[in-house]
């Protein structure tokens, strides 16, 4: 499954005619790693229940049909789904984007003795396995009454978040001159002021990767949201996709059309940021 | 948080409150981490230590002491089969993703005229839920409509039971979450790979050297720091593998691919065994500490 074409070291020129084979086969290789999966599930969502029980079995839907998207939509509440997956993700980038922002700023200001230090917990803090709270966790959610409301996934997944994000943001702030908030600050800037208006506005590839981790790793959660939601209502896309699989049938076409429904958006925002992640994570990830 | 207490600033335009500032800014920070994971591990070591069990109803729950950390280690086999499983998770997909993931990242790394199918390539499974992972690969395995059955049916090999033999079931377990992981451990690397000074290869050539000795000596010792970030990183999510096992196989056949994570939470959620489960969760929480502390050492060294 891996990559099949050989390795030649990075930065070899393509000048003649076989190399330019390699590196075509060699970008192949990576796309249909990255790819197959996914195009396996958009072929399967487009057969029919009788066409995919087809022995031997075919690869290009014969019939092609849309049947199994509105029988997803139908068989469970895949927008409700689709929605508090959203909802959830974004309230948590947003939460963990604001709350990192602070923390960072004021760890790449404060001396660099207690810089470390005050990393160092923040890291080993959240590094603790989120599944191994489940039990105290659904307890403190219980007595907060907060089981079946955004909250209890929100403020998990913010945890979950934190470290890497404000490891992010202290490499960028650090990178940013203190003259310019000087400056701003001259003119009648607030510290909180030049934060917001100076520092993130120039860090913004930085809080772009933080945002996009953040977003991402909230939308792929699975454990806690199965366990802190209960109700239909409330489950996110990760859990509600399992819920199409009967006792003992699967219905491959249906969950397909629901997989597609739920990997193209991300796969939309990731067509759009994909520069800003990579490059934020060479200016910033790789340092830790 | 002991360690934020405001300090005089030295220079700075009359601001004397940069300290308190600094503390407050913090808070947030704190407070999170205090009601998510402070809290909750205190609660943790607490209700490991009572035989806590809610299936009874009105039981009381009676204190018992370490007996649930002794039950674990010396006489629970289940526990044991999930720490093996576990383990060989990690020791197999943590170097498994990294060789896949250097790969990925040195073909991604050529000077392609565009960039964006490899990056793309690279980010779509990173962002793929784990569950949609295990789905996707327990379809791709599928004995009688499944297309690598398919494959081996039109090379003559016959049909193979992937879900129910141990080990296969073990195999393509391991198999997946290579898949999955090696993407964003790709990302890391070609990001390091991207830091390499172009002409220490220039330089590297003039004297004679073959692009295999150029990987040896220039790439490698040039990546570690980045290899070292991300295989500890990955080490420590290893450790709780959790959803690509519950997609695929849900711990069967017969508990052969039930990791400590499923355990912890079969223990808890489907046998209501609360105290149990908690000492459960307490033993994995320390094999996870040791990675951290690992962890932070790594990178506090870098740093020196």
């Amino acid at each position: 499954m891996s990559a099949a074409a050989p390795a030649p070291t990075a930065h070899g020129e393509a000048e003649d005619k076989v190399s330019r084979i390699w590196l075509i086969a060699a970008g192949a290789a990576v796309v249909v790693n990255g790819m197959f999966p996914a195009l396996w599930v958009l072929l399967t969502s487009l057969k029919t229940e009788g066409e995919l029980t087809r022995v031997p079995i075919t690869y290009l839907p014969v019939d092609p049909t849309f049947q199994n998207y509105l029988t997803a939509f139908a068989a469970q509440p895949l927008a409700r789904f689709f929605f508090n997956s959203v909802v959830v993700a974004a309230l948590s980038t947003i939460l963990t984007l604001v709350v990192s922002a602070l923390a960072a700023y004021a760890i790449s200001r404060l001396r660099i003795r207690f810089k470390n230090v005050v990393l160092s917990v923040i890291v080993a803090v959240s590094m603790f396995p989120l599944i191994s709270l489940m039990v105290p966790l659904f307890q403190t959610m219980r007595a907060l009454g907060l089981l079946n409301t955004y909250a209890a996934l929100v403020l998990p997944y913010t945890v979950l978040n934190l470290p890497v994000c404000i490891l992010i943001l202290v490499s960028f702030f650090n990178a940013i001159p203190r003259d310019l908030e000087n400056a701003a600050m001259i003119d009648g800037c607030t510290r909180l002021g030049a934060l917001f208006k100076v520092v993130l506005p120039l860090t913004a590839p930085g809080v772009f990767t933080a945002g996009i981790i953040s977003f991402v790793n909230a939308w792929d959660e699975f454990l806690l949201a199965l366990s802190f939601t209960s109700s239909m209502q409330m489950r996110t896309l990760p859990v509600g996709i399992t819920l199409y699989q009967g006792e003992f049938a699967f219905p491959w076409p249906i969950i397909s059309a629901a997989l597609i429904v739920a990997i193209v958006p991300i796969a939309i925002v990731i067509v759009i940021f994909q520069e800003r992640v990579v490059s934020g994570l060479t200016a910033g990830g790789v340092k830790g | 948080m002991a360690n934020t207490a405001p300090k005089p600033v030295r220079r700075s335009l009359g601001d004397l409150s940069e300290g308190t500032l600094g503390t407050l800014m913090l808070l947030p920070t704190a407070f999170l981490l205090c009601l998510i994971v402070v809290y909750p591990v205190g609660r943790l070591v607490y209700i490991s230590l009572f035989d806590w069990r809610m299936n009874l109803p009105n039981a009381v729950p009676q204190f018992i002491g370490f007996e649930h950390y002794i039950y674990a280690l010396t006489d629970d086999p289940k526990f044991w089969e999930a720490v093996y499983n576990t383990v060989l998770i990690t020791v197999i997909t943590v170097p498994g993703a990294l060789v896949v993931g250097l790969g990925l990242a040195l073909l991604a790394n050529l000077p392609f005229k565009h960039r964006w199918p490899t990056r793309l390539a690279l980010l779509l499974p990173w962002a793929l839920p784990l569950v949609f992972a295990g789905l996707i690969f327990r379809w791709f395995f599928n004995y009688d409509y499944g297309l690598v059955n398919d494959i081996l049916a039109r090379f003559g090999i016959g049909k193979v039971l992937w879900g129910t033999e141990p080990n296969l079931a073990f195999a393509t377990i391991c198999l997946v979450i290579i898949w999955k992981s090696s993407s964003f451990m790709a990302m890391i690397l070609l990001a390091g790979l991207q830091t390499i000074p172009r002409n220490l290869y220039e330089a590297a050539r003039v004297d004679g050297a073959t692009p295999w000795q150029c990987f040896w000596k220039i790439t490698l010792p040039m990546l570690m720091p980045s290899i070292v970030v991300a295989l500890v990183f990955r080490t420590i999510t290893a450790i709780q593998t959790f959803d690509i096992p519950y997609a695929m196989t849900g711990g069967g056949p017969g508990g052969t691919t039930e990791t400590l994570a499923m355990y912890i939470h079969k223990t808890t959620i489907d046998f209501l065994d609360f105290g149990y489960g908690s000492a459960l969760a307490m033993l994995m929480f320390l094999v996870s500490l040791v990675a951290t502390v690992v962890y932070l050492r790594i990178i506090q060294g870098d740093k020196e």
